[in-house]
């Protein structure tokens, strides 16, 4: 297992849920950097395209013993069972259209393929997939702050978080030209990370022990990435997708909201 | 030849199998889908030379460094700059929106002149020329007439050479009338003010305190400066810093307090009654530093020289304020007082503020002293991780100007709204009673109004009676970027750049605890054909002539403020701002500016206000929610949060779509109500409802959420714009058109913090 | 009447009127779909009620429904042709009609459904193994190419084309190698009901939908070819007695009848077995290890509840399968009807979980319950196929020989 992952990397996430202040800063950072449109009514939150979306989850207790957490959530780029790259989008795409790489573990999308079959959507438990329902339209001249470096979808295909796959290639550009062909921790960093004021989101290759998210996460080979640090969980760990975002959260009642649960059964490493 | 059935049938065969056999059919199959990947409607945006502009965000009183990434001469991107004091990289979802301020719908693209009646949305364009002279005729005509004092002035800062610029306009003229936008700041400085003599800012070394004791402030929700508040947040986190925080509903930073600290489900209006509930374990457990015995005074009761007795701060919080009394008035126990006050008092650097949500409210001075007095009792006052009084900024330093005898009459004038005046000796603004001023309180009648980055008509308690007030004056005079509430309201539009496009100087960030200029920079041309409202002010008073032309001596905006800045000016284009790191403010021990040199618990520049010692000191008075709770069961609550632009600027629309749709439903707002109260009333998640208060009424929908508080309701600030584009315009309820100004008596500041309200199921 | 030289010899048919009339009320909720389906094109898929969350929706159900109600074709087809059961040609040619509807329309609705439809061939271009609607698309249209060809001699025995000699041998000669089209259809059939079932069954973020299965399918491969073996020989005699009300004429003989409906009655029976099994290894072993109770399924919302599982298992499946199996109840004509047309509601019933509720149901804990109704434009382009299909029995009916036992059933006085 180990081998075959020799040299390649695979990006990931951390996110703190103790420092996320659910501000929001991430979801748009997204939005602006990755030429993501809107609409004049954006509260149907079933059609509004959010490559980054915060959930509010609660302890579903009654005041004053309530309480809150928001979990931002990217696309997972999971890896599949084994890493094989079965991601539950990739394996069901039927025209290719959403790829796993094995050099850098990011789920592509390719719009200009994508016909639009939504088949992807249904298999993504984590509704990270969003369909073009219409158009993209700017009002009158606001179009001017696109973005050359992300292609604007056209009505009718899937679109979901790159993981800002273009500033990889940025990075890889820059470093190829400079005679390097490793990227540094900082040179390679998502638009979401670098914009959250808490600092509540860290990305890097989590194969990299060198790297913040490894260590944070600690992800073991043997179990397809299931994080060692106790606080540490992935989101519907159990179904096997092997997600590539990682949150960190030291209350119990969130980190069992990051998965389903019989009734009595006890969530590994509670205590 | 003869073409039979069979035949004919057979050619149509051969044909259609000639045809596909052909390339014709894949080729066209090929090209229609190339067509679809290149939709001549969906944009494709055009690449370029990349450069970056870093300046400085003004978006809010935040002052975060940005940087903005240009593709060509195109703005694509906002970021935060990484290394800047304030928000090393960090930006909030306002600052990452600018680009749709810059390049969206609502910008005002050329001077306007009302042509419809007001408000009606019928504009003409003029040449800048004609606006200048308009405006400079109409208020040399007031001049003449000798009623400059009835010429007033909005802005939403009184900082910054535009500021100063508006006010030194303002003295030459000859109007008392200048006015800043209300917020916390000023309860927070008249409260320093009065209890350490000094009229400076409060700053908030939050990155070195270890405990944080908040009564209401939205720490990571806007309060201060909004990133460098997250900033601190994540700190805190990290560090194991525990929060505290003392607030009615459970908002996102009550929540991030419960992480590793505590939150206290308060009784609205009640955050002073538990401050000196807390300083009563302190001084009672003798938990206090040595700073109350050697830096401050009115701590002990003492006997003046005539033998009368004056109480002290100790005694009567002893008396008044023990826990049990206080968990009556606050409804948190007795027990987690204590343990609270023990923890703040046995922490290295503790730190107590105050200001509910972003601060949009002064509030009650009184709350803030009781918070300072805290501060003070476990000596954080000007130390480390402590409350810093940061001198304000004092790089402006031009010639008085000459005021002749028609100005000087009429800055004689007191003003409208009373500031200053016996009633409210220490406050500077009250932009609370600016509409009851207008509308009849007042002396006199104002005249003419200049309107620049604010949006009162919006963003001020009582809408309504704002809106009156506007219809009562004869010019209203807009220098809004943007199509706002105010702007919409006005005779005529000059418009500003926006500040990605413009020179400015941002002076101190909200909160900071160290001196800070930020320079706002260009970092596009400007779009449309608007003007710097600098350049605005110096033409306005070059058209007036005399004495208020004199007193404009640069030949624009931009010479202004090199010349301001003289020889750093440079130094501030290279790094996009300026900041005094090493400073540290003067020592308990080198004294405090009131008259005894000391940290006055009680404060001796009361005595003008009220002979009566309790009234010197801070203690709890409850302001009361407008109405009659016979009439009203509900209190009816504003919430601030950072997805929402409450303030001057509307919030754009990445904004809008990062609410959620618990808040907003369609174009209905909806109100946050406790599951048990709205059970009792009926209601369910989703159910239509009116809300009600003395104010008015509108229609909302209903969101059970259990962090309200039962028998409240909770609205946002930010919503329920009449202005602005189809993206922000006419979607929920303003709460300030169901809430007004309720007066701090010690100051004239609004300290509303509700209304009463009833809930009704539509 | 004036196209009375088209009709088959030896039959009687309405009217031209009357059929006309018929042909002009169902052309109109043609037209009426037909504007809709434009308006999707035209406008995109925001004409639908979709949404992320229901990125399938109707249509997907609509169309596993009539594919597997289409699957009366190939397994009458395999019994007739394969296995050899003679009697039930006199049926063979409107089971094929049926299928052919069915297929037509499934593709149909899958042009219509996809985002971007002129790329649509990149399912087969950029194919992508790994995926059950890449085996689907395959499958699908190779076997609609065969049903095609089934369909052909079909049309070639109308009256006036059959005096064409060429056509006349064409069809002769087609005749002679059904067998082989009807085996590769049934071996088609095979593997894209299967792979239907596979759409849902192998979402392995799905907890509802998701099976454990043999080697790359899914349990819900299997059990989707299975039901469309039962249920679309159901429906087909569902239809067949359906005409037969309509045209108030006997059509094929009760003996070719009950043979299929007996031989559908055992699958169906089987089915249910395996379905049970199914059912029960899902609740109790896969839905547990992943954290879910059972009931998770069926709670907390407004639609969904145990009364869906009842209704398919057994109203729909045990109930008529116990008629068509028992000789004297299915004999009885109201009996087997009902039962047949229960067969048929229950395989939809269970296309419709296996679509709708899959996507209803929440998989992250803090989510919620999605529920979604149909904008008129998605029920418009639903009932389209319905009002093209009747409208294609109506004409095959007039003028194709479709039922060979028609004339000996109902001697024709020739003097009309
Ligand atoms: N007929 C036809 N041909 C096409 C297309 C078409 O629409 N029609 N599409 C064209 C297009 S747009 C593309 S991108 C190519 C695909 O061909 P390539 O450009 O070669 O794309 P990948 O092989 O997906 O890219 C290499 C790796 O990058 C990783 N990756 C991560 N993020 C992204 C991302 O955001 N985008 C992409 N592309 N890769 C990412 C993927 O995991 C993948 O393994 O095919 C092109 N060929
Ligand atoms: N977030 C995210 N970003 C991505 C990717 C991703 O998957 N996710 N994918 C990345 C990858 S791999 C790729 S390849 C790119 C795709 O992005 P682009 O390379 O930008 O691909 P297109 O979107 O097809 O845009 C190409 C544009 O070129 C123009 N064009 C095409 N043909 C012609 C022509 O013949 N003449 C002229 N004048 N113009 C023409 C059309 O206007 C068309 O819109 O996006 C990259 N960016
Ligand atoms: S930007 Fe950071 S703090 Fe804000 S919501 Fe996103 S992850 Fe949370
Ligand atoms: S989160 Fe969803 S879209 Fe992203 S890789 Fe996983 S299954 Fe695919
Ligand atoms: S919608 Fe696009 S990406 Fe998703 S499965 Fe279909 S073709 Fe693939
Ligand atoms: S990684 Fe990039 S694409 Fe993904 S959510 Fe963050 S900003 Fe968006
Ligand atoms: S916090 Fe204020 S200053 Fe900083 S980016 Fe946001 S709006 Fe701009
Ligand atoms: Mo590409």
């Amino acid at each position: 297992m180990e081998n075959e992952q020799h040299g390649n990397k695979k990006y990931g996430m951390v996110i703190n849920l103790d420092k996320c202040t659910g501000c929001g800063a991430c979801m748009v950072a997204c939005m602006s950097e990755n030429n993501v449109p809107f609409k004049k009514d954006e509260t149907d939150k079933l059609k509004s395209i959010t490559w980054m979306r915060l959930f509010k989850l609660s302890n579903k207790k009654s005041y004053p013993d309530s309480d809150i957490c928001y979990l931002p959530r990217p696309c997972m780029h999971c890896a599949g069972p084994h890493e094989h790259g079965h991601s539950p989008c990739v394996s069901v795409c039927p025209a290719t259209a959403t790829d796993y790489s094995t050099e850098t573990g990011i789920v592509s999308q390719i719009y200009t393929r994508c016909f639009g079959c939504r088949y992807c959507m249904a298999a993504c438990p984590y509704h990270a997939r969003y369909f073009n329902w219409w158009d993209p339209v700017w009002p009158e001249g606001m179009e001017k702050y696109l973005s050359p470096n992300v292609s604007v979808r056209m009505r009718g295909v899937v679109e979901k978080c790159s993981f800002c796959f273009h500033r990889y290639q940025l990075a890889m550009d820059k470093a190829y030209v400079e005679g390097r062909r490793e990227l540094e921790e900082k040179e390679y960093q998502t638009a979401c990370t670098q914009a959250c004021p808490a600092g509540a989101i860290t990305f890097g290759d989590l194969n990299n022990p060198e790297h913040k998210v490894h260590q944070l996460a600690q992800p073991d080979p043997e179990h397809d990435g299931r994080p060692r640090n106790p606080n540490v969980f992935r989101l519907l760990e159990r179904l096997g997708t092997n997600p590539k975002v990682y949150y960190f959260s030291s209350r119990e009642w969130v980190r069992r909201s990051g998965d389903n649960y019989l009734k009595d059964e006890v969530m590994p490493g509670a205590h | 030849m003869k073409i039979d059935r069979r035949c004919f049938l057979s050619l149509g065969i051969g044909a259609a199998a000639g045809v596909a056999l052909s390339p014709l059919p894949w080729k066209l199959a090929d090209d229609s889908s190339i067509w679809t990947q290149n939709w001549p409607w969906t944009p494709v945006p055009k690449d370029g030379k990349v450069s970056h502009v870093n300046s400085t965000c003004s978006l809010c009183p935040g002052g975060c460094g940005i940087s903005v990434r240009k593709v060509g001469d195109r703005a694509v991107k906002i970021e935060g700059a990484a290394g800047h004091p304030v928000n090393d990289g960090g930006i909030c979802i306002r600052g990452l929106s600018g680009l749709q301020l810059l390049y969206g719908p609502t910008r005002v693209k050329t001077p306007l002149k009302r042509a419809g009646k007001r408000g009606e949305g019928k504009w003409t364009k003029i040449s800048w020329q004609e606006a200048i002279g308009e405006v400079a005729q109409a208020l040399g005509k007031l001049r003449d007439g000798g009623q400059p004092h009835t010429l007033a002035a909005v802005m939403g800062s009184d900082r910054g050479t535009v500021s100063q610029l508006m006010q030194r306009f303002m003295s030459a003229y000859g109007s008392p009338n200048f006015f800043r936008m209300p917020s916390v700041q000023d309860a927070y400085e008249q409260a320093l003010y009065l209890m350490q003599g000094e009229r400076a800012m409060a700053g908030f070394d939050v990155d070195n305190a270890d405990f944080v004791l908040s009564f209401g402030s939205g720490l990571i929700e806007g309060w201060g400066a909004p990133v460098r508040m997250i900033r601190a947040c994540g700190k805190w986190v990290q560090d194991g810093v525990r929060i505290v925080q003392a607030e009615p509903r459970l908002s996102n930073t009550a929540a991030k307090a419960a992480v590793n600290g505590d939150w206290l489900p308060i009784k609205p209006g009640t955050e002073a009654a538990l401050a000196l509930g807390i300083a009563n374990v302190i001084i009672r457990e003798n938990l206090f530093n040595q700073f109350v015995d050697q830096a401050s005074s009115g701590f002990e009761s003492a006997v003046d020289s005539e033998g009368r007795q004056h109480k002290g701060f100790k005694e009567l919080v002893l008396t008044s304020y023990s826990p049990e009394t206080v968990a009556g008035i606050t409804g948190i126990d007795a027990d987690r007082i204590t343990a609270v006050a023990r923890d703040f008092a046995a922490a290295k650097h503790p730190l107590a503020l105050a200001g509910r949500g972003m601060g949009h409210t002064p509030g009650s001075v009184y709350d803030i002293m009781a918070v300072q007095a805290l501060n003070a009792l476990v000596g954080n006052i000007n130390a480390d991780g402590g409350v810093w009084a940061v001198p304000e900024p004092d790089y402006i330093q031009w010639d008085a100007p000459e005021i002749d005898k028609t100005a000087a009459e009429g800055n004689q004038k007191g003003r409208i709204d009373g500031a200053g005046s016996a009633d409210a000796p220490y406050s500077r603004y009250l932009m609370n009673r600016f509409a009851g001023a207008v509308l009849g309180k007042s002396t006199y009648a104002i005249q003419a109004l200049l309107v620049s980055e604010a949006n009162p008509a919006y963003s001020l308690p009582d809408t309504e009676a704002f809106k009156a007030a506007l219809d009562a004056i004869p010019l209203v005079v807009s220098f809004s970027s943007f199509m706002d509430e105010t702007a919409a309201q006005a005779d005529l539009i000059l418009p500003n750049h926006v500040y990605l496009e413009r020179y400015e100087d941002i002076a101190a960030p909200a909160g900071f605890s160290k001196p800070l200029i930020g320079l706002c920079r260009p970092a596009v041309d400007p779009q449309f054909d608007t003007r710097h409202v600098g350049d605005a002010i110096i033409a306005i008073a070059g058209k007036l002539g005399g004495n208020t032309a004199a007193a404009f001596p640069w030949a624009d905006y931009k010479a202004c403020l090199r010349d301001t800045f003289g020889s750093r000016w440079d130094d501030l284009r290279q790094t996009g701002y300026w900041w005094n790191e090493a400073y540290q403010p003067s020592s308990a021990e080198s004294g405090f500016k009131t008259t005894s040199g000391k940290f006055e618990f009680v404060a001796t520049a009361l005595r003008e206000y009220s002979k009566k010692s309790d009234a010197m000191m801070p203690h709890y008075e409850p302001i009361a929610p407008e109405g009659d709770a016979s009439k009203f069961s509900l209190v009816l609550m504003p919430y601030d949060t950072l997805r929402l632009s409450s303030g001057y600027v509307g919030s754009p629309p990445f904004m809008m779509k990062s609410v959620p749709d618990t808040v907003l439903k369609g174009n209905v707002g909806l109100v946050g109500v406790n599951p048990e109260t709205a059970s009792s009333l009926g209601l369910t998640e989703g159910a239509d409802a009116v809300i009600e208060t003395p104010k008015g009424r509108a229609a909302v929908k209903v969101h059970l959420s259990a962090g309200v508080p039962p028998d409240c309701v909770f609205m946002p600030r930010g919503l329920g714009h009449s202005a602005y584009d189809d993206y922000l315009a006419g979607k929920g309820v303003n709460i300030y058109q169901l809430m007004g100004p309720v007066e701090d008596p010690v100051s004239g500041l609004d300290a509303a913090w509700g209304i009463r309200a009833n809930l009704i199921k539509a | 009447m004036i196209d009375s030289a088209l009709i088959p010899e030896g039959v009687k048919r309405c009217p031209t009127w009357k059929f006309l009339l018929a042909l002009a009320v169902c052309g109109v909720v043609l037209l009426w779909g037909v504007i809709a389906m434009l308006l999707c094109w035209f406008k995109g898929l925001n004409q639908t009620n979709m949404n992320d969350y229901y990125g399938f929706a109707l249509w997907i159900w609509a169309d596993l429904g009539v594919i597997a109600l289409g699957g009366g074709a190939f397994f009458t087809g395999l019994l007739r042709y394969v296995i050899g059961k003679d009697e039930l040609k006199h049926i063979i040619n409107y089971a094929v009609l049926i299928g052919f509807i069915c297929y037509s329309s499934a593709l149909l609705i899958l042009a219509i459904d996809i985002g971007q439809p002129l790329r649509g061939w990149f399912i087969f271009w950029h194919a992508n193994v790994h995926s059950m609607l890449t085996e689907v698309a395959f499958c699908l249209t190779c076997y609609f190419g065969v049903l095609c060809i089934e369909y052909l001699p079909l049309i070639l025995e109308n009256r006036q084309i059959d005096k064409v000699p060429f056509f006349h041998n064409l069809s002769h000669n087609f005749h002679e190698i059904m067998a082989v089209f009807a085996a590769t259809g049934a071996f088609l059939s095979f593997f894209h009901q299967g792979s239907l079932g596979g759409v849902a069954g192998v979402l392995y973020g799905r907890p509802f939908g998701y099976r454990t299965g043999l080697l790359v399918w899914p349990w819900t491969f299997f059990l989707f070819t299975w039901s469309a073996a039962a249920c679309g020989p159901c429906f087909t005699i569902f239809i067949t007695r359906l005409t037969e009300k309509i045209t108030g004429k006997q059509l094929v003989k009760p003996n070719v009848i009950h043979l299929l409906a007996k031989i559908a009655g055992w699958m169906l029976a089987s089915y249910m077995v395996a379905k049970i099994a199914d059912t029960l290894w899902w609740a109790f072993r896969t839905a547990p290890s992943e954290g879910f109770n059972w009931r998770d399924f069926y709670s907390n919302n407004a639609l969904y509840g145990p009364w869906i599982l009842f209704m398919e298992i057994v109203v729909c499946g045990i109930l008529p399968a116990l008629i068509l199996t028992v000789k004297s109840l299915r004999e009885r004509s109201g009996l087997l009807f009902t039962a047949v047309g229960l067969a048929a509601l229950g395989v939809l019933l269970n296309r419709w979980v296996m679509v709708l509720q899959v996507l209803a149901v929440p998989v992250l804990p803090f989510d919620k319950w999605a529920l979604y109704y149909p904008s008129w434009q998605e029920v418009a382009t639903t009932i389209l196929p319905v009002a093209y299909g009747v409208i294609l029995i109506m004409i095959s009916y007039r003028y194709l020989p479709i039922f060979p036992q028609e004339r000996e059933l109902n001697a024709v006085d020739s003097a009309v």
